[in-house]
């Protein structure tokens, strides 16, 4: 029984870990189409701004939280202008080639964001301070109330998105973009002003993951690869661009690494999660919960 | 139609090869260090353009099959005690059946999702290596009883000449009638269907044809390095370096792809006093390259053939 | 071709610095016996402990040339920043030894660039020092093929040997206390990689023998985000000790085990914990944490100790030396004597032969290396007495500070159980 409630609680945290880190990823994919690579070097530079601010310069979690949320929506400006804008508009490229030029160059973006990271703040790594310190008892089960906290910040971020997405008129719009951005031109919205807020929302999503789970995993810039590799996997299994789908696969990654780790082995506890996203890549390529 | 262009051309990357050929006599060890490197590295970006230019399929696992080749023939010398010829052979087959065994299916799906069962394989074989590590070595590395030869001069032809039998091979391969079939699917697969080609088919062959090459050329740097790791042979560091390499150098192009491997690996080099920043600079100058002459250096030389729609 | 005209244009630039060259040899013939000693270090710049390598490397070149050098020749550092990648690595060594000239090199703290330089350095005919990386493959592949890898020397201690520190260390500060002595039961704690191998197997040897029982084994998967599930694994098995494996990881596990309240004592090898920065980087969570490194505070393990800390303390502003600053700074003054003994370095042979003689004492202790037909080939010599070999402290954080609690005689402190640890004591 005990177990079971630990396996749980668990499964809770760490799923809305990774929930949020791919959140950022699955919307920018839905409406515009691209797969970013600079992802998980964008969430580190929010967690390294962070850390800096909050503890070099002494402004605390807080402000140092925003000024790194600040700093990742920056980033994701300097991307857009200056690659995504002059390849969506470059005339050497066949539209379908468009794609994989966008993929590989959101990837160099990400090698050169790691190395002017590792200049200014080094390649070791750092963690940021938790919010909230102490633990609560659950059934008898200790939990640390920063990743409580976390849990609750990451539903709530969530549950805001699709909130914003569902029920406003811009974010009707940011769907509406996602299926079919002709009609939507056609109704008398400007597709390149709602592309620009999207990329700034993203910023935000990606900024926010960032300051949160470096105080839960800790950041350095070279761990930007992995991430981006884990919230790929997520947004893959969820069905690419699907924001509840994509929710629901990071829990069952989180379930099944956390179950592993429990009930196998702690060294396997990435094992499960790979042969599952190659179970689906063959039975169900769109994903989970994709729309076909 | 130009052919009078095709030959002048033919007739500078022949003059090229052969000047380079002769750089022993000019150049320090070093310098052939820094090319030996190059060459290997342009074999596997001319392996995984066979399949991205022409075929229109993106790879994200070209050091799945490298790393195949790279630890078959690291382990067979180590722990069988095969010498180098017999043990490079056993690295290129690995990596031939693992290609054939992921190919298979990942050809039912499309698009991304292709690259993605690709990159999946890497980071299986990723864990593979660590969980054996007994025998890989894990993240330390493999280290080999044997190598090619310790001469920089030997080293630099062996690499050399493989790209240069590379280059030819797919050269030939691809104005062949499969790299015709092969580039028209790449375009436009539901009409060359329709003709009566079986994509599918040749697809999986050029795979094959990839990988039997990457996992050759991967056996060989293993054999030139003297150990075989993951930082070298599998990391995604690497896939990057080839993928970067093929693009600034030119998709769709054989010397494009050479010529992207050694800009990278020799403006590494030059760049290399700068310090700290200075493969950051390499991404810079790649990056502005592929924001701005997507068609790569190869595009310069106005040796990018029309497109036969 | 690109390749061409850079080829040229280095060809051009060689032609030019050798006629530069010829010119300055006819102009001053005297010139030639002050010609400097090139001499390689390399380790990734971006990590405070590659930084800690140069640094140190660079603070005992001035320190030599100021002393007049090697009979009058100055030494000349060439510094290469590796990325921590070794086909990078390999490049970088063909280039100091082929174009700069060296005549060796030092350095390295990842253990896959150690091991795939080795081959090289033979091939180079070069002799390299691995001053930071801690695998036991590099001795023994010395021991293995001393022929072929004569020239490597490994200028700091193999995992094993840390290990075995480690439960030296527990049984002198835990079970031989009056007050810690209930503190038996341990969970040897170990990220899964090739490197954590020997220590768990030296672990599992030794800590039944200084009296500490192992409850559990737990390797776990570099790439775990979460530590729940194998903390949980460690209440549940009622150990309060964790032997610690643990160098890629290091932020995450800390912090959670602070987060989490684990009522153990994190103890064993930690490599990120020696740095005198992971008090930042952990905010602080790393309060309580034990481990052990070669040098610390400048703690006067020999008489040179002090004097290091406060040249390197006063000339880089980066905080203390790291254990690496010391072993490469100890490896440079082994290099010097070798090359005052084997006339400059010229003949590769000639140094190894003289780096195989090297004892001298130096900031860690006795500096002197294994034969080759010794277990662990061509590594510097270990002993708990600093007179007689490279020795070890192990410390506690405590309020921000690296207090020494191991050896008696350098010992600043006691070791303090953090709150969640002894509440569960009681």
């Amino acid at each position: 029984m005990n177990l079971i409630i630990e396996i749980l609680i668990s499964t809770f945290i760490i799923g809305a870990i990774y929930a949020l880190g791919a959140a950022g990823l699955t919307i920018i994919f839905g409406v515009s189409g691209i797969l970013n690579l600079a992802h998980g070097a964008i969430v580190v530079v929010a967690s390294l701004v962070a850390w800096y601010c909050a503890l070099q310069l002494n402004m605390g979690i807080y402000l140092g939280g925003l000024v790194g949320i600040a700093a990742a929506i920056l980033t994701t400006y300097v991307l857009y202008f200056t690659v995504v804008i002059p390849l969506s508009r470059s005339r050497q490229l066949a539209s379908e080639e468009l794609p994989v030029f966008l993929f590989v160059s959101t990837l160099l973006f990400a090698l050169i964001l790691q190395g002017l990271l590792e200049w200014f703040f080094g390649a070791t790594p750092v963690s940021t301070p938790a919010m909230i310190d102490g633990v609560v008892h659950i059934a008898g089960v200790t939990v640390p109330l920063n990743s409580l906290l976390i849990g609750v910040v990451a539903w709530a971020v969530i549950g805001a998105l699709w909130l914003f997405i569902s029920h406003t008129r811009m974010g009707k719009a940011m769907l509406a973009a996602s299926m079919s951005p002709k009609g939507l031109a056609i109704v008398g919205y400007d597709i390149g002003r709602i592309h620009f807020l999207v990329w700034g929302l993203y910023g935000l999503l990606a900024g926010i993951a960032g300051v949160l789970l470096a105080s839960f995993i800790g950041a350095s810039s070279n761990v930007a690869i992995n991430l981006t590799a884990t919230s790929f996997t997520i947004v893959v299994l969820g069905g690419l661009g699907n924001v509840l789908g994509s929710l629901a696969a990071a829990y069952i990654l989180g379930f099944l690494g956390t179950v592993t780790a429990f009930l196998i082995s702690p060294s396997l506890r990435e094992v499960p999660g790979l042969l599952l996203l190659i179970v689906v890549l063959y039975a169900r390529p769109q994903g989970l919960f994709g729309r076909h | 139609m130009n052919r009078t262009w095709f030959d002048w051309r033919t007739g500078v990357v022949v003059l090229a090869f052969a000047a380079t050929a002769c750089l022993p006599w000019f150049v320090s060890g070093y310098w052939l260090g820094v090319l030996t490197i190059s060459s290997y590295v342009a074999v596997y970006a001319m392996a995984w353009d066979l399949l991205f230019g022409y075929g229109g399929e993106v790879n994200f696992g070209p050091t799945f099959l490298i790393g195949l080749g790279a630890y078959g023939a690291g382990m067979s010398n180590t722990f069988l005690g095969w010498p180098v010829w017999v043990s490079i052979p056993v690295g290129t087959l690995a990596a031939v059946i693992g290609g054939l065994a992921l190919v298979g299916p990942a050809l039912r799906l499309k698009g991304p999702y292709f690259g993605l069962v690709t990159l999946v394989a890497v980071l299986l074989l990723s864990q593979v290596i660590n969980m054996f590590a007994g025998y890989t070595g894990g993240e330390i590395g493999l280290a080999l009883r044997d190598i090619l030869t310790i001469s920089s001069t030997g080293n630099f032809y062996y690499a050399f000449g493989l790209m240069t039998i590379t280059a030819l091979v797919l050269r030939i391969l691809v104005r062949s009638p499969l790299g015709l079939i092969l580039e028209a699917s790449g375009q436009d697969t539901t009409a060359t269907e329709a003709l009566g080609f079986s994509v599918t088919k040749f697809k999986i062959l050029a795979f094959v044809i990839s990988a039997f090459f990457s996992g050759l050329a991967g056996a060989m740097t293993v054999f030139y390095f003297g150990t075989a790791s993951p930082g070298t042979v599998v990391a995604v560091a690497v896939t990057i370096q080839i993928i970067i390499a093929t693009i600034i150098g030119g998709r769709r192009s054989i010397i494009g792809s050479i010529l992207g491997a050694v800009f990278l690996i020799v403006a590494g080099e030059f760049l290399r006093p700068v310090g700290q920043l200075s493969s950051t600079l390499v991404a810079v100058l790649a990056l502005l390259v592929l924001v701005f002459a997507p068609n790569g250096f190869i595009s310069v030389f106005g040796a990018r053939r029309e497109r036969k729609a | 071709m690109r390749s061409f005209s850079g080829m040229s244009r280095s060809l051009a630039t060689a032609v030019v610095v050798a006629g530069g060259v010829l010119c300055s040899a006819l102009v001053m013939p005297t010139a030639r016996a002050a010609e400097p000693i090139s001499i390689g270090v390399i380790a990734p710049e971006s990590h405070v402990l590659g930084k800690s390598i140069f640094n140190a490397a660079e603070l005992a070149a001035d320190e030599i040339n100021k002393a007049g050098g090697i009979n009058g020749r100055m030494l000349e550092l060439h510094k290469y920043n590796n990325n921590f990648s070794a086909a990078d690595s390999s490049r970088a060594f063909q280039r100091a030894v082929q174009q700069d000239g060296v005549v060796a090199m030092m350095g390295i703290f990842t253990s896959e660039v150690a091991l795939a330089m080795m081959p090289w350095a033979s091939r180079l005919q070069t002799p390299l020092l691995v001053t930071g990386a801690a695998s036991s493959e590099i001795p023994a592949g010395v021991k293995a093929n001393p022929e072929r890898y004569k020239y490597v020397f490994h200028s700091y201690v193999n995992s094993a040997i840390l290990a075995q520190e480690s439960c030296i260390v527990a049984n002198a500060t835990l079970t031989q206390s009056d007050k810690f002595k209930g503190f038996n039961r341990a969970v040897i704690f170990s990220e899964d990689a090739a490197w954590t191998k020997p220590v768990d197997e030296s672990y599992l040897k030794c800590l039944p023998k200084v009296g500490i029982k192992v409850v559990d084994h737990i390797r776990f998967s570099p790439d775990t985000t979460d530590f729940t599930p194998i903390y949980s694994r460690i209440k549940k098995a009622d150990a309060n000790v964790i032997m610690a494996a643990v160098a890629h990881v290091g932020v995450k596990p800390v912090i959670q085990w602070k987060q989490q309240e684990v009522p153990a004592l994190f103890t064993g090898i930690n490599g990120q914990a020696g740095s005198s920065k992971f008090w930042a980087a952990t905010n602080g969570a790393t309060e309580g944490v034990i481990t052990g490194t070669p040098g610390l505070n400048g703690a006067p393990l020999t008489d040179k100790t002090p004097a290091f800390f406060k040249a390197y303390t006063k000339r880089f502003d980066i905080g203390e030396p790291a254990y690496d600053a010391y072993t490469t700074y100890d490896a440079m003054y082994a290099l010097k004597d070798a090359l005052v003994r084997s006339d400059g370095g010229g003949d590769a042979d000639k140094l190894v032969k003289a780096l195989e003689k090297t004892d001298f004492t130096g900031v860690l202790g006795r500096v002197a290396f294994h034969g080759t037909g010794d277990d662990y080939a061509h590594e510097v010599i270990f002993n708990q007495d600093p007179t007689k070999g490279q020795s070890f402290v192990a410390f506690q954080w405590q309020d921000g500070k690296q207090v020494i609690i191991w050896p008696e005689k350098l010992a600043k402190g006691k070791i303090r159980l953090p709150a969640f640890v002894s509440q569960s004591q009681k």
